[in-house]
């Protein structure tokens, strides 16, 4: 099955040989089974958030390896980054990272711009998903003007539209109520079903418990200790 | 195909949301491409209807020299260079210039002999008498004179002198009639107070156009106080200054181009946090940087090639439907009764691809280099604007 992640002995410094040089993550081993879902806690500035930039190929490590369904993709060359991203990832950033200046459709549309359906398709797919997410009465108000809780399931929507094996969320149920943070938990849960991998950096205790989560491994100061 | 489409959909869109910015630079750099490209088509229209004048006029015209200085020439010499060998027709020519105090002008006066039937684009018709004169748009406004009534002049004793206007030339022949007086060549000596037996200069035909070079050099050896000018000489003259007069114009509206040129170093140090921050956000749910640089030539492209398509349509409704007039007084000459002529569109495509070029291509490089930069970099620092 696609899917499977393996890291090893990966480490990240920012500001290398620098007088405010950081070290985020110190010779990290971790292997995600496909289908698999993980959930990574710890504190605030443990590595997490850098951990699955790693893994998602959103930035190199210093040293060590990434490898998705056995092949490494730590060196590869920006220009085939892009395309392991889309085949492969879908993210959901903890800053969200929505373009707010455009409406919720075209924030939803934005991966699938660069494959190859039409846009009819493509906007077939993104009503489907808009109104899964209870979001097809907004779908051409500017994001800007959105709640936060409105906000992060756009970007739920957009991480998810592509149909991405590997679910990458970084705090989803921060800017949500209990009740949709459930909601998402099950809608991940029913993909994980699906077989697709899921991996979520999360300090919230309702996640680490929710049903969907396999497994959990806990951070500090960049290494895994649990 | 299916992609490119989708991106510059989302390009357009893109545009849209940045309108006030996007329309702000569209003008300027039209301002800017207009300017030049009046600049550009309004002296090669006017070098094209000078030229497509003076390829029709005398192969040669001899000048009699004294001092380096224009003199009088003898008509008989116009006997000794009709025996050259392949010298056709050989015409003294008889010509000035009038000041009119009234309307502080000039009017370039010129005698016509057999060739009084040529004229086609007139109001009425050649002089056929000495006390009959035809006269160009420009004097006729200056004058308010028109065909039937009599011109007033003062010639050069001192004396009033009148003639009967037989006919006004028409507007569309404005370049090279409009400060026009045209009397026969006997009525103008006289005017003139010229002595018989002398002419201003003399007009040679060459049956041959290569051999042109040789007759001048011959007439250069037998009548050694002249100098003749051949039809090349005129036509490099001319070109040279309308080149001279549209480096001129160039030179001037060159504040336009280095305000166009900081707009551009302005997009190509650097693009906003929040644009770095969108190409990171794009890179990171998918698109590779082939995508996003399609993405901002798209851009580019809409800008530069709107922004073109409209300096040049400006500068076409400025130059051949209003005439020109913020360039007109440098680049139609130097007299004070200005053609007041439509110019015929001619336009040299080479020009408008060079210049083209040189605007459509900085700006476009200026839109996809710094983007190109963010689009490289790691997508989790494009997002935080690093």
């Amino acid at each position: 099955m696609a899917g499977t992640i393996q890291v090893e002995r990966i480490s990240k410094y920012y500001n290398r040989n620098r007088p405010d040089e950081v070290r985020a993550l110190s010779e990290v081993d971790l292997t995600i089974a496909a289908g698999e879902a993980l959930a990574v806690n710890g504190a605030s500035g443990c590595g997490k958030t850098t951990l699955l930039g790693l893994v998602g190929c959103m930035s190199r490590p210093t040293s060590g390896s990434v490898l998705l369904d056995g092949r490494d993709v730590s060196r590869l060359p920006e220009r085939f980054l892009g395309d392991i991203r889309r085949r492969t990832f879908g993210f959901i950033f903890q800053q969200l990272n929505l373009i707010k200046s455009i409406s919720v459709l075209e924030n939803t549309l934005l991966p699938l711009y660069p494959g190859k359906l039409s846009m009819k398709e493509m906007k077939i797919r993104a009503e489907r998903i808009l109104a899964r997410f209870d979001l097809t009465a907004r779908a051409g108000v500017k994001v800007s003007r959105l709640s936060g809780g409105e906000q992060q399931r756009v970007a739920i929507a957009r991480a998810l539209i592509h149909q991405p094996q590997v679910i990458i969320a970084d705090e989803p149920t921060a800017h949500l109520d209990s009740v949709l943070a459930a909601e998402l938990l099950d809608i991940l849960e029913e993909l994980n079903r699906e077989g697709k991998t899921v991996l979520i950096a999360t300090h919230d205790p309702f996640v680490s418990n929710h049903p969907l989560i396999n497994r959990v491994i806990r951070m500090r100061d960049g290494r895994i200790v649990d | 195909m299916i992609r490119l489409l989708k991106i510059l959909e989302f390009a357009l869109s893109s545009l849209a949301r940045r309108k006030f910015k996007n329309f702000s630079i569209i003008v300027v750099y039209s301002f800017t491409i207009a300017v030049l490209a009046s600049v550009l088509l309004l002296t090669h229209s006017l070098k094209k209807m000078a030229m497509d004048v003076l390829v029709d006029g005398p192969d040669i015209v001899v000048q009699r020299l004294l001092g380096g200085r224009h003199e009088l020439i003898p008509t008989d010499y116009s006997g000794i260079i009709e025996k050259i060998p392949g010298v056709g027709r050989v015409q003294p020519r008889v010509w000035g210039y009038y000041y009119d105090s009234l309307n502080h002008t000039n009017y370039t006066m010129l005698g016509i002999g057999e060739e009084r039937q040529r004229f086609v684009m007139v109001d009425g018709k050649a002089p056929a008498d000495d006390d009959q004169c035809m006269i160009g748009q420009g004097v006729a406004g200056a004058q308010h004179a028109e065909t039937g009534m009599d011109l007033l002049l003062i010639d050069g004793k001192g004396i009033g002198y009148s003639c009967e206007i037989s006919g006004v030339f028409k507007a569309a022949s404005d370049l090279w009639t409009n400060d026009l007086v045209l009397f026969t060549s006997d009525a103008l000596r006289r005017f003139f107070a010229m002595p018989d037996g002398l002419a201003t200069d003399i007009t040679v035909e060459v049956f041959n156009a290569r051999e042109v070079p040789q007759v001048a050099q011959k007439i250069k050896r037998l009548l050694p106080d002249t100098r003749p000018i051949t039809i090349d000489e005129i036509l490099h003259t001319y070109e040279s200054i309308f080149n001279w007069r549209s480096g001129l114009m160039l030179t001037i509206f060159t504040s336009s181009l280095i305000a166009f040129s900081i707009l551009a170093w302005d997009k190509a140090t650097g693009i906003s946090g929040e644009e770095k921050q969108e190409i990171g956000i794009l890179k990171a749910i998918g698109w590779d940087t082939g995508d996003v640089l399609t993405l901002k030539l798209c851009e580019g492209m809409v800008i530069s090639v709107t922004a073109f398509l409209v300096g040049v349509s400006m500068a076409y409704v400025h130059v051949f439907l209003l005439d020109a007039p913020l360039f007109v007084p440098v680049l139609k000459g130097w007299s004070v009764l200005f053609p007041r002529f439509h110019l015929v569109p001619y336009i040299d495509a080479y020009q408008i691809i060079v210049l083209g070029f040189l605007t459509i291509l900085p700006y476009m490089a200026s839109t996809v280099l710094p983007s190109w930069k963010a689009a490289i970099t790691d997508p989790e620092n494009a997002m935080r604007g690093v």
